[in-house]
């Protein structure tokens, strides 16, 4: 047992430091989504031509191979220094993957090195009104049309889809066959046509990040299938799995940050001495930290076994949890200057409500807990 | 970075599961807990003949010469199996001594207490795990305070809710901070003392867990086993969540006292506050999810409810370290301001 970095992780870290000290992210514009994203975008760039963009891909995709740590390593510091989640990150994170795991040689080629740069930005287009915990209940239609599928269909919560010029898409290609997980295909969709129309939503905080997408006649060659027709639901499953895993120690150390804002502005107001106070601060801290030991513990898993062990399902459920309980202690303690239209604090207070229903809510992460870790009885 | 036990750890821990599983089973326990926590000699004997009160002890004083891991996996193993003996207290207390004592006290306690030959209790004048017979004892009184050796004291049994344990209050005696003064030492004892207590509760909480996940499994009502309800199957989930969060704790505790010291105070609060909390609700869980029979004194499972509120009490419960928790992180807050 061993929690401290070894040479090549140090390595790794300090070269990292001292390329975001010369290259530091800079702050956030003020102004709109759309100039937010730009900065995120730009900031990509800059990550890419300093080869730090996709740490994780093998070297031959322009990654640097790194291991899980360094991986882990990577997200911590850049979280650290206060920069934003790459622009493309479903890209960088689940649409690349993806490919790697399943693209045929052109595929690879074609889209990797434009995901790295940021230059095409990519969405995922698994989520319908009818399909959202139960994914399997995908309805959007492809049909075949010579060398073309022809897609219709609904999808919805698509992040970033008013950026995207490409979208993991699930769709169902074959409505007869006997389960539902079977029939469906995954397609890498340009989103530039006529038959895509991307529709934003307004969330709970005001920002619309997320967007129904309809599609009318969209085409897809067969050249963008992925991993092969009916084959869809076990190439989502590599996204999904790709989903909970680099993003952690990202969101852990933001989380860290913001606990670090509340235990100070609790201070200034001389609040650290009602005990109540201490008690609920001390608790948040506990499960900070709870999760980036356990986070560590799933990685170590990984590496040692190739699979996470029990503890690497929990951590999602953690996170959102813990960010909730502590924005809300944040308006406890800071009362309506927490709340206030505008209050960062309040931004914060609204998008951690998404946190239990992205990526998976907790109610089924629970599920998979009890059924795949646990090994407990399916309800028939 | 390798967050996981060595492979000669795991061998440690496979060791005593199977050791235990032969010579501490739920009858042995049982029989234990009900002459009135009557400890099995000849399993002490046995952990004796091992060498485990003295694993984490240095080989010139006759211990293992292994570490707070070692111990913390011992000590899981033994919450595992809830098992009727002095171990916790002796080895930690040998722990803490080996560590943080000053050479006198070393010479003084190590021996006889690595051998097994005497045994040690733990905790607070108001609740000593283990103070009757022992010929010396590790207290601690507040939780940021110092672990105090104190020997020649009175111990007056305390029958508690955990008969599986013997438990004493404690009055007088010769008391003396452990280590050479300076107070660090006698800080980094005690909190040694509650990384062990945690590591014992990782491991009750562990069989809690498996117990009911067995029962739940077998159990069936409306024609369907227990475990296919979704509200049973997110206590289990919860259950593996608390379990699993203590454990992440208690390893970083049992590895921050020996390679990373400087982490400790921060370490061993963060796994007393885990596990305090964490062992309560897994074992209340755990007789929830057995229904009528978790209620009844036949099953066994109240066993580890009991041992869970009673380790809660000597970590001087959740609450302290929780303060002691936001008071580090404003510190830290305050630094970098
Ligand atoms: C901020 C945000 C961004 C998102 N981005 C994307 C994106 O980019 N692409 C994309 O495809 N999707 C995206 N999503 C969608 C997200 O994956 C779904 O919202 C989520 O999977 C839940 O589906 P649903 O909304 O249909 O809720 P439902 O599945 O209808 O769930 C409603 C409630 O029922 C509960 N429930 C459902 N099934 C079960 C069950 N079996 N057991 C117990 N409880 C159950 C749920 O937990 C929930 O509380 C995003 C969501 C959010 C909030």
């Amino acid at each position: 047992m061993d929690l401290t970095f070894d040479a090549r992780e140090t390595a790794f870290r300090d070269e990292l430091r001292a390329w975001l000290a010369a290259n530091p992210p800079g702050t956030p514009p003020h102004g709109d989504e759309d100039a937010h994203y730009a900065w995120r975008r730009d900031w990509q760039r800059r990550l890419a031509e300093g080869g730090w963009a996709a740490v994780h891909w093998p070297a031959e995709h322009g990654g640097r191979g790194a291991t899980l740590t360094q991986s882990a390593i990577f997200y911590e510091e850049l979280a650290a220094a206060g920069a934003p989640l790459p622009a493309n990150v479903l890209g960088l994170l689940l649409a690349g993957p993806t490919i790697m795991t399943w693209g045929t040689q052109e595929q690879k080629e074609r889209h990797l090195v434009p995901i790295l740069t940021a230059e095409e930005i990519w969405c995922q287009g698994f989520s319908e009104p009818d399909a959202g915990s139960d994914l399997a209940a995908v309805k959007t239609r492809a049909v075949k049309d010579g060398d073309e599928w022809v897609i219709t269909g609904q999808k919805v919560w698509t992040s970033m889809a008013q950026y995207a010029k490409w979208c993991m898409l699930v769709a169902r290609t074959d409505p007869d066959a006997p389960k539902k997980h079977q029939g469906l295909t995954y397609f890498l969709m340009d989103m530039e046509q006529d038959g895509v129309e991307v529709v934003p939503l307004k969330q709970i905080t005001g920002e619309s990040e997320f967007n129904e997408l309809f599609l009318d006649g969209a085409r897809v060659p067969d050249a963008n299938v992925l991993g092969g027709v009916g084959n869809g639901w076990k190439v989502a499953l590599t996204t999904l799995m790709n989903e909970r895993s680099g993003l952690a120690f990202f969101l852990q150390v933001r989380m860290r940050q913001l606990l670090d804002q509340l235990v100070g502005e609790a201070s200034a107001r001389g609040l650290l001495d009602d005990p109540v106070v201490a008690d609920k601060l001390g608790e948040l801290h506990l499960r900070c930290e709870v999760l980036r030991l356990t986070a560590y513990r799933g990685l170590t898993a990984i590496e040692t076994y190739g699979q996470p062990g029990p503890e690497g399902s929990l951590t999602k459920w953690m996170w959102s949890d813990t960010n909730q309980a502590l924005t809300q202690l944040a308006a406890d303690l800071l009362g309506p200057e927490a709340l206030t239209d505008g209050a960062p604090w309040a931004f914060e207070l609204l998008r951690a409500r998404g946190n239990s229903i992205e990526g998976g809510t907790t109610e089924v992460l629970k599920n998979i807990v009890a059924e795949r870790v646990l090994g407990l009885p399916r309800l028939k | 970075m390798h967050f996981d036990l060595t492979d000669d750890q795991k061998e440690i821990k496979r060791v005593a599961r199977e050791l235990l599983a032969a010579r501490s089973s739920w009858a042995r326990v049982r029989e234990a807990a009900e002459g009135g926590a009557r400890y099995d000699d000849a399993l002490w004997r046995e952990l004796c003949e091992l060498g485990w009160p003295g694993i984490a002890v240095g080989e010139e004083h006759g211990g293992q010469g292994l570490g707070a891991v070692e111990l913390a996996v011992l000590l899981e193993e033994l919450g595992y199996a809830c098992a009727a003996s002095p171990f916790l207290s002796t080895a930690a207390a040998a722990a803490a001594i080996e560590a943080c004592g000053s050479g006198a006290q070393r010479a003084r306690w190590l021996p006889a207490l690595a051998s097994g030959e005497t045994t040690a209790g733990i905790g607070t004048r108001a609740l000593c795990a283990d103070g009757v017979g022992a010929a010396v004892l590790v207290l601690l009184e507040r939780p940021s305070g110092e672990a105090m050796l104190v020997s020649g004291a009175e111990c007056a049994p305390l029958a508690t809710i955990d008969p599986t344990r013997r438990y004493a209050t404690v009055s007088g005696g010769d008391a003396e901070p452990l280590g050479d003064g300076g107070g660090a030492g006698a800080r980094a004892a005690a909190d040694r003392v509650r990384a062990a207590v945690a590591a014992e509760v990782v491991g009750v909480a562990q069989r809690a867990l498996e117990m009911t996940l067995a029962y739940v499994k077998e159990r069936r009502q409306f024609g369907v086993p227990v475990g296919a309800f979704q509200a049973v199957q997110n206590r289990c989930a919860q259950m593996l969540l608390d379990t699993e969060s203590a454990r992440s704790t208690a390893l970083f505790a049992a590895w921050a006292a020996d390679a990373a010291p400087e982490r400790l105070p921060e370490a061993a609060a963060l796994a007393a506050a885990a596990a305090a909390d964490g062992g309560r609700a897994v074992t209340a869980s755990a007789i929830q999810a057995h229904g009528g029979i978790g209620f009844t004194w036949e099953a066994d499972v109240h066993w580890l409810y009991k041992r869970a509120q009673l380790d809660a009490a000597l970590l001087g419960g959740a609450r302290q370290h929780r303060a002691r928790l936001a008071a580090l992180a404003a510190g830290r807050v305050a630094a970098s301001a």
